[in-house]
């Protein structure tokens, strides 16, 4: 099957500069204009922009909390407007086939689940492989469980440490590992109600600071090619800014992604004593090299957050809309919190929402600043498009300011900011950068080779239609949106990474897991074919 | 042997399917009830869309008492998994269902390695409707906790207002016992089910919990009255957005326990077919409603009363599958322990969704 793309504007900054060129994509990949040869089919997209499929690297798709979240709040569900009949579940609420179709609407082609609870793992690739259209991938929570505690403790070799981390994440069908609030999981199991960076777990006498630099190094050393993925201490409280500021000084040359900074962009200036000190973060980012982030922005209206961080959700249960929460102290690296809450466009509200914005603008690469709600916790994915319009229109920004407290908005350097994004720093930031950081060499531009994910968006003064309704989008080259809409089902993989697992660490997880736990391994992991659908996984080769 | 029947007169197996499809395609309201493992149950609520009906499970009535503590309310919980490592206070709330004694007895003879690492001590507080429940806190050397002629329900308020040293005008057996292990016990762990009272009741319950957190830690464990049926709580969670007792309309799902309790809908002749599903085998379906009955059980003979019996297998015994366990409060992948040539219930729906008009595959 060979299909044309014609008359379009390619944005793809990997392969050169935004021009006029023809895309062809042949058995599921973007191939060369082939001589001599006809399309199958022939799409003219004058007047359209043409990017690769866009790619979320952070977004709370699947898995246990995710699910404890709809339990709870079922009224939230009812809410969502109603999707087209024309796909199967898909008008089912907030459910994984509408994940599939809103995501695919918008152009996305490859979200990341970035909270995966190992011993929850059967659970959320279930969720995700009913995930329709889409690829997926998840990051295994390390740094809260016995195990990982107990090596630090005990003073055990990094190369045990590396074996655990290469058993994790193959064993849960990973692409990488995350840290949240590293040791403070465990602490609160004690009673610890604030946890900062060198602050120690008391069953084990570890610091968060080095639980954390000890899974960077594991992760750099067995090559995991995205950085460990760090949900620092200190979530949402003022003066947060400082935890951030001390965990990117202490990346001392070794990689390391800071998730959804926004929620760390606050200082303790003002009648109020929050302030935003995105400007110091984004400094702070801009002079280290070693750290990429994702921002979290928040965006108005009724969310819910749902967090692996128990204690920072423990602390929030006072703020819940409605007045209900789950707290759930699990195993290890499980368990968390489900808070939901209304963004407001009161003092606080606001600032959060600047704070998220001067991150996106006073950060000057593009490819270390990626684009995330940390859905749900800022705001819905589904708010997507309205923060495109802002990051690319400042005229939209001041519009929107306006609605807004004006005193928090005094406290930042938003209004002075002019910044706007181009289309080409989009297409790296959504695309490029997010498949460089996760080690996806197939996706995320248009050279020959790439799978054909493919969005094309037409072209219209207004940014946030355009990005909410792709005109067209491929997934491995069949067409799966038109219009807006999706018009063909297809399923996604999920993409993981496969270390070899060391024959010793088996061992040791066995007589782990049942002297502990008094059951056999083989409760906690399980055959591809627990899936149940064809080639549910696809394997990343590092 | 026969695996399938239509009435009572034995059939190949796709004459039933057949006929079955048929019963569906014609049918204006059909409610499905589950019992399957995950795999059954996503395709049994794909096939429910598809034909606009409605869901609920064979343990329906305790089911929609446990959801409706977390739709309602919320809590504070932990996994059985870190009760047994890190609780030296366990407290049993009322009944626990027998299918969980053998964990809670696995707890019993270890000794916890985390926290305070203290010898494990155990209280049961009961109301005056839990009449097995003693036996259960016997074997395990539980302190009661009771009051003089006070409902669960009635009994947790009065231990939550003890532990809050508020005067009331009753008390509960050894509360002050419990007070003094509350003083050393850095993680105590409540342990309650379905089966453990009224909605009402575990909400208090989780109110002391609260109250406990407010200065210590304390959290509870939840043992579902049914794995089985707690396990397609979370599918049907991810597949629509909401628990059992969902309907779908113009397949829009909308959840609403008293409209689509099937039960009810078949009692008020609202349905006009009922697929039943059971895999657990020996089972019947409930009496009441004379509508016609497509029955997926684990059987070898046909169903009393159905027009359509498919003898089906059970995850974990029959075929390889996926179900949820109280042992890890997870899904778990089980293999077949007596791998048989009973169907599962997800491919035979898989085929009567193929037989139906259209002939498409489900989505599961």
């Amino acid at each position: 099957m060979l299909i044309h793309l014609t008359g379009g504007e390619v944005v793809d900054p990997v392969n050169g500069a935004t021009a006029k060129r023809d895309v062809w994509i042949g058995d599921g990949l973007v191939v060369d204009a082939p001589k001599g040869a006809a399309a199958d089919e022939t799409h003219d997209v004058s007047g359209c922009i043409v990017m690769a499929g866009a790619i979320d690297i952070h977004s709370h798709i699947g898995g246990g909390n995710v699910n404890t979240a709809r339990l709870l709040l079922p009224e939230n569900h009812r809410a969502h407007q109603p999707r087209p009949a024309n796909t199967p579940l898909s008008n089912a609420g907030w459910s994984t086939f509408q994940t599939g179709t809103l995501y695919a609407q918008m152009g996305f082609t490859t979200v990341v689940e970035p909270a995966m609870a190992p011993y929850t793992a059967l659970h959320t690739h279930l969720e995700l492989a009913d995930i329709p259209i889409i690829d997926k991938a998840t990051l295994a929570i390390l740094g809260n469980d016995d195990f990982t505690l107990s090596l630090l403790r005990n003073g055990k070799s990094p190369a045990m440490l590396d074996d655990y981390v290469a058993w994790v994440i193959g064993s849960t069908r990973a692409l990488g590992v995350k840290v949240i609030n590293a040791g403070a999981a465990a602490a609160f199991k004690e009673n610890v109600r604030s946890f900062s960076l060198d602050d120690t777990v008391p069953e084990y006498g570890v610091s968060s600071r080095k639980i954390v630099k000890s899974l960077q190094g594991s992760v750099t050393r067995l090559g995991v090619p995205h950085p460990l993925h760090v949900h620092a201490n200190n979530l949402g409280i003022a003066g947060s800014a400082d935890t951030a500021a001390a965990t990117i000084a202490a990346t001392e040359g070794v990689p390391l992604h800071l998730a959804h900074l926004q929620f760390y962009g606050y200082g303790t200036e003002g009648k109020r004593k929050f302030s935003s000190e995105a400007a110091r973060l984004a400094e702070a980012v801009n002079g280290n090299p070693d750290v990429t982030i994702d921002i979290g922005q928040v965006m108005f209206g009724q969310t819910v957050t749902i967090s692996s961080d128990v204690m920072r959700q423990f602390s929030a249960i006072g703020n819940a809309s409605p007045k209900k929460t789950v707290i759930l102290d699990g195993d290890g690296n499980g368990g968390g919190g489900i808070v939901p809450y209304r963004y407001k466009q009161d003092y606080y509200g606001s600032l959060q929402w600047a704070v998220g914005l001067e991150l996106f603008l006073l950060i000057t690469d593009p490819w270390r600043v990626y684009f995330t709600t940390d859905h749900p916790n800022g705001a819905p994915f589904t708010a997507y498009p309205e923060l495109f319009e802002l990051l690319m229109s400042s005229d939209a920004r001041d519009a929107k300011s306006t609605e807004l407290n004006a005193t928090a908005l005094g406290l930042t350097t938003l209004a002075s900011v002019r910044r706007e994004y181009t289309l080409e720093e989009i297409a790296i930031m959504t695309r490029a950068a997010p498949a460089k950081l996760l080690g996806l060499k197939d996706r995320g531009h248009l050279g020959a080779g790439a799978i054909a994910d493919i969005a094309v968006y037409r072209k219209g003064r207004d940014i946030a239609k355009m990005f909410r309704e792709a005109a067209l989008v491929f997934k491995n080259g069949d067409l799966v949106v038109k219009n807006g809409k999706v018009t063909h089902y297809r399923w996604g993989k999920t993409l993981h990474l496969n270390p070899p697992p060391d024959k010793a660490m088996v061992k040791r997880m066995q007589a782990y897991h049942e002297e502990r736990y008094g059951l056999s391994l083989d409760w906690f992991t399980f055959p591809d074919s627990a899936i149940q659908r064809p080639e549910p996984f696809a394997e990343v080769i590092s | 042997m026969s695996v399938a029947w239509i009435g009572s007169q034995p059939v190949p197996l796709m004459d039933a399917v057949r006929n079955a499809a048929k019963l569906l395609a014609s049918s204006r309201c059909p409610v499905f009830t589950l019992d399957a493992d995950v795999h059954g149950t996503r395709s049994a609520i794909a096939l429910a869309e598809r034909l606009g009906g409605a869901y609920d499970h064979a343990a329906g009535d305790l089911l929609a008492r446990e959801v409706a503590l977390f739709t309602d309310h919320g809590g504070m919980f932990t996994t059985p998994g870190e009760a047994r490592r890190r609780s030296s206070l366990i407290v049993i709330v009322g009944e626990i269902p027998p299918a969980h004694h053998e964990l809670l007895q696995a707890w019993a003879d270890s000794q916890p390695d985390l926290g305070d690492k203290h010898k494990r001590s155990w209280f049961h507080i009961d109301g005056t409707e839990a009449a097995e429940a003693g036996k259960l806190a016997r074997k395990l050397k539980a302190t009661p906790l009771r009051g003089d002629r006070l409902s669960l329900p009635a009994a947790l308020g009065v231990l939550r207002a003890a532990l809050q040293n508020q005067r009331i005008a009753t008390s509960l057996t050894n509360v002050d016992r419990l007070k003094k292990a509350l003083t050393t016990a850095q993680f105590p762990v409540f342990v309650f089910s379905g089966t453990s009272g009224e909605t009402a009741g575990l909400v208090m319950l989780q109110g002391l919990i609260a109250d406990l957190n407010k200065t210590g830690r304390a959290s509870s464990v939840f043992l579902p009255a049914d794995d089985d049926a707690w396990g397609t709580v979370l599918t049907s969670l991810w597949m629509t957005g909401f628990p059992p007792r969902t309907g779908f309309s113009n397949s829009l799902p909308s959840y609403d326990p008293g409209r689509w309790d099937i039960q009810r809908m078949i009692r008020d002749k609202e349905a006009d077919l009922h697929v039943w599903m059971s895999t657990r085998g020996g089972e019947t379906p409930p009496r009441g409603g004379k509508i016609p009955l497509i029955s997926l059980s684990k059987t070898n003979s046909p169903t009393s009363g159905a027009k359509i019996t498919i003898s089906v297998g059970k995850a974990g015994i029959d075929h390889d599958g996926v179900s949820y366990s109280s042992r890890t409060g997870t899904f778990r992948a089980v293999e077949a322990a007596r791998p048989s040539q009973l169907p599962s219930v997800s491919n035979i729906i898989g085929q009567l969704a193929q037989a139906l008009p259209g002939q498409k595959a489900l989505p599961c």
